[in-house]
């Protein structure tokens, strides 16, 4: 095995949560406010279904090959060619995602902070620290989630907590104003984030206790479950259907605190919490697109990968969208359909497949 | 020269006499006094200073020399018996006695005997026991470990009497032939934690060991990080805490500083008085002490980063104070930071080197010049000049001064980024910094243990300081033999009720 460390099945939870997260409290609630109106704060909920269901077909086809991730046991369950084929557009797809990811960060940070940085910078900088970590392993990543990710979700609920005072409940009624189909349709971009909890399956093997999996996994989609709900129901009640004028509602929102007269504007703190969230989510992409590259080859480690493969995360950063309303379309439109495809329908696929063949690990 | 160094002692007191004179040819220090012990010739041999010469006359030489002693030596087996010595070894090898000579003993040789012998009669100079200058506390014992290997094992052993206590030498230094001692305490140390040291420090080979630094950078587990992996003190008290919590230390002849392993960034940062005082005292202490751990990392940085990029986050009555005094400033918040921190670190080494006589002419200059005359000049702003002070008395709260050196350099970098990328460069850096340290262990031993990996129950020393009859169970570093402390229920419950009022 290339991965030596093991972690825990609570640092895999705590490695999950932002990496759903970090960008879906930016983009989520307005791109969901467009098509559920002031029901979107249901999505969340009905979107996470595809979070459960996707870590439960890990952990299906984990339990099947204990010892392999996803790339690997593409191969074991379609076969040398065509299992190598799958496992390449996996491979691509990791790469595409982070791309995104990255853009989305880059945009973000050059729209609000950053102003006249060249975001070319600010991706780069944050590359090589993921490259950093991914280059100390698994084990490493996973305990400096557990220090770095209870601070950041402190920081976010102390801030809605401050916005407490101003949120009105009225801005929620009429609540199914237009019947279940709008929230309905709202939840299926989220999906595409809760369907990332695939990246599950790069840490399922790694586990100490094996068996605590699933449970954890769903302690964490719950958990980013609760967390999308609170930003999602704060944005609503504070703005109301304003919320889809603004590019990140919840920075809008935490603009608008005020404590005491001193603690003003503190989006920088936010920026602070959002970024260690960031960072997480492109570690967690960048470890499975490594690791994966590596299981692809056939080499005995992955380190060798990773700079080039962040030079290419860079460059599909850059592909991704010529500008930031492309961008936002494209999150709205292809990728829902896109992630669901390569993240829920085909490891679906290959459970069936498995589950046909009756084919246990060797 | 050393060609028969490894020989036998001979019979004949000619050829022991030859080959010790071969070996120490040119060496002024080492003494020869030949006697007659009746009809037998004897000599001693001893190197100058570092014999108790006294003991020598009175315990060796006169009772020797007296008539009769011959009778004795007969049986040259027998000597010690007439010796009022308490350390009187037989030697069988040259090489041996070699040894023994260097270490402060002296050589007897008698004509016909096929051994010679080793009086322990080592006495040098050496500093007396005082408080450590570097650990000073308000509560607590006042005694610090000494340059003499000796006096700290007493030290040692008369805080853990019990004989589990153990303590290993090893000869390390090809050409120093420094002592080093290994102390755990049996059935607490991990079986496997006291391989790996023994295996560690056996696999040391150089010229020379000066101070336990040597030592240090020799078994450390990641030599290329700016963080101290192993604990150094020089307070008995500390190390024996340590010893019973289940780690091992490593004491070296001639430096009052002491190895202790595995240690994590939470032990570097606790200071024996926090067990000394009061519990509440102490976990407040504590908190401090990260507060300002952190301070020491990012306090200037913070300070670049706002008034380059995030001019928002201050309130505005105090961003336009801050205005006012910048005015005149000719640099940019980044250069005049680190010009600050720069002087500063200057100062503090000045400090720290010169004579105690011009150390006043040094404070003077440091407050008047850095502080108030840059100031009234217009090339920093006071408000920096406070950042820049807070940083530095910050960096002096953290109890093991390694520890703050690393913040200190580490500091000067996410300086750089916070002046690059105000919050987001800082940011990076710090995270940065928290990936290095979860990737970094101590002998096996994850530097951030308890936090991460989480282990609850070792919360109790880290998040608080618990009273003491709470802290039940031992830390669990690499094994896990004797668990618990203490039976439960020791919280002292004194009996209410039938007071006569």
């Amino acid at each position: 095995m290339i991965e030596k460390g093991k972690i825990s099945a609570l640092q895999m939870a705590l490695l999950m949560h932002p990496t759903i997260l970090s960008t879906a409290a930016l983009s989520v609630p307005a791109i969901t406010m467009e098509k559920a109106g002031t029901d979107m704060w249901i999505t969340p909920a009905l979107s996470s279904v595809v979070g459960f269901l996707t870590v439960y077909l890990s952990c299906r086809l984990h339990r099947r090959f204990p010892k392999e991730t996803l790339i690997e046991y593409c191969r074991s369950i379609l076969g040398a060619y065509l299992g190598k084929a799958a496992a390449v557009v996996y491979l691509i797809s990791f790469l595409y995602t982070m791309g995104i990811i990255l853009r989305e960060y880059g945009e973000f940070i050059v729209g609000t902070f950053l102003v006249k940085t060249p975001m070319i910078w600010v991706i780069l900088c944050l590359v090589a620290v993921c490259a950093y970590a991914v280059r100390e392993g698994l084990e490493v990543l996973g305990r400096a989630a557990q220090i770095l990710i209870p601070g950041a979700t402190f920081v976010i609920f102390g801030m809605l907590v401050i916005m407490l005072p101003d949120m009105h409940l009225k801005h929620m009624l009429p609540i199914l104003e237009n019947g279940p189909l709008p929230p309905l349709l709202g939840s299926i971009v989220p999906m595409s984030w809760f369907s990332q909890f695939i990246m599950v399956s790069f840490m399922l093997p790694y586990l100490s206790q094996p068996n605590k999996g699933l449970k954890w996994g769903y302690i964490s989609v719950a958990a980013v479950l609760i967390t999308l709900l609170a930003i999602n129901l704060s944005i609503l009640l504070l703005f109301g259907p304003l919320s889809k004028e603004f590019s990140y509602p919840f920075l809008n929102a935490v603009r608008y605190v005020a404590l005491a007269d001193f603690l003003e504007h503190i989006e920088s703190l936010l920026m602070a919490a959002w970024l260690i969230g960031m960072f997480i989510k492109v570690v967690v992409v960048y470890y499975a697109a490594a690791l994966g590259t590596a299981q692809w080859l056939g080499l005995p480690d992955y380190r060798p990968l990773i700079v080039p493969l962040g030079f290419l995360a860079i460059l599909f950063s850059i592909w991704a969208a010529p500008n930031y309303q492309a961008l936002k379309e494209i999150l709205g439109t292809e990728l829902p359909f896109f992630a669901l495809t390569m993240q829920v329908v085909l490891p679906a696929c290959l459970l069936g497949l498995a589950a046909i063949k009756g084919g246990r690990a060797t | 020269m050393s060609k028969d160094s490894s020989d036998l002692v001979s019979p004949s007191l000619e050829a022991n006499l030859r080959a010790l004179q071969g070996l120490y040819e040119n060496c002024a220090d080492v003494y020869y006094r030949e006697f007659n012990m009746g009809k037998k010739k004897a000599f001693v041999a001893y190197i100058d200073g570092m014999v108790n010469i006294d003991q020598l006359d009175q315990h060796v030489l006169a009772p020797l020399m007296r008539e009769g002693a011959a009778d004795a030596a007969d049986d040259a087996g027998g000597l010690p018996s007439i010796l009022s010595v308490a350390d009187a070894g037989p030697i069988a090898t040259i090489d041996e006695g070699v040894s023994r000579l260097s270490g402060g003993s002296v050589l007897l040789f008698v004509d016909g005997a096929p051994r010679g012998f080793a009086l322990g009669l080592a006495k040098w100079e050496k500093r007396s026991v005082e408080e450590p200058a570097a650990e000073s506390i308000v509560r607590g014992p006042r005694e610090g470990f000494t340059e003499t290997l000796n006096v700290n094992t007493s030290m040692l052993r008369r805080k853990i009497k019990s004989p589990a206590m153990k303590i290993v030498p090893f000869e390390v230094g090809k050409l120093t032939r420094t002592k080093v001692l290994l102390v755990y305490v049996e059935g607490l140390a991990a079986e496997s934690l006291i391989r790996e040291v023994r295996e560690r420090i056996s696999r040391i080979d150089i010229d020379g060991i000066l101070e336990s630094g040597y030592i240090e950078g020799l078994i450390e587990d990641n030599p290329l990080s700016p963080f101290p992996q192993i604990q150094v003190t020089e307070r008995p008290d500390v190390v024996s805490a340590s010893l019973l919590e289940g780690r091992v230390a490593i004491l070296v002849d001639g430096t009052p500083f002491t190895l202790i392993a595995p240690s994590t960034l939470f032990s570097m940062l606790q200071s024996p008085e926090d067990y000394y005082q009061r519990f509440m005292i102490g976990t407040l202490i504590r908190w401090l002490r990260y507060t300002f751990f952190l301070i020491t990392l990012v306090l200037p940085s913070l300070y670049v980063a706002i008034l380059t990029f995030h001019h928002e986050m201050v309130p505005t009555s105090l961003l336009l104070s801050i205005a006012k005094s910048r005015e005149d400033i000719p640099f940019p918040a980044l250069v005049e930071a680190l010009l600050m921190e720069v002087s500063f670190e200057a100062l503090r080494e000045a400090g720290v080197r010169l004579p105690k006589q011009v150390g006043a002419a040094v404070s003077i200059v440091g407050a008047l010049v850095i502080g108030q005359a840059a100031t009234s000049a217009g090339l920093v702003s006071a408000p920096m000049v406070m950042v820049v002070a807070i940083t530095g008395i910050a960096s002096f709260m953290i109890p093991q001064y390694s520890t703050g050196i690393a913040l200190r350099m580490l500091r000067f970098p996410i300086m750089f980024l916070a002046g690059m990328f105000g919050l987001l460069g800082l940011m990076l850096g710090v995270i940065a910094i928290v990936i290095h340290l979860c990737s970094l262990r101590s002998l096996g031993v994850p530097y951030l243990q308890p936090l991460a990996p989480m282990k609850g129950r070792e919360m109790k020393d880290v998040l608080i300081r618990a009273p003491v009859w709470a802290m039940r169970t031992r830390p669990r570093l690499t094994g896990r033999s004797e668990p618990y402390r203490q039976p439960p229920g020791q919280r002292p419950k004194p009996p209410k009720g039938n007071d006569p009022s």
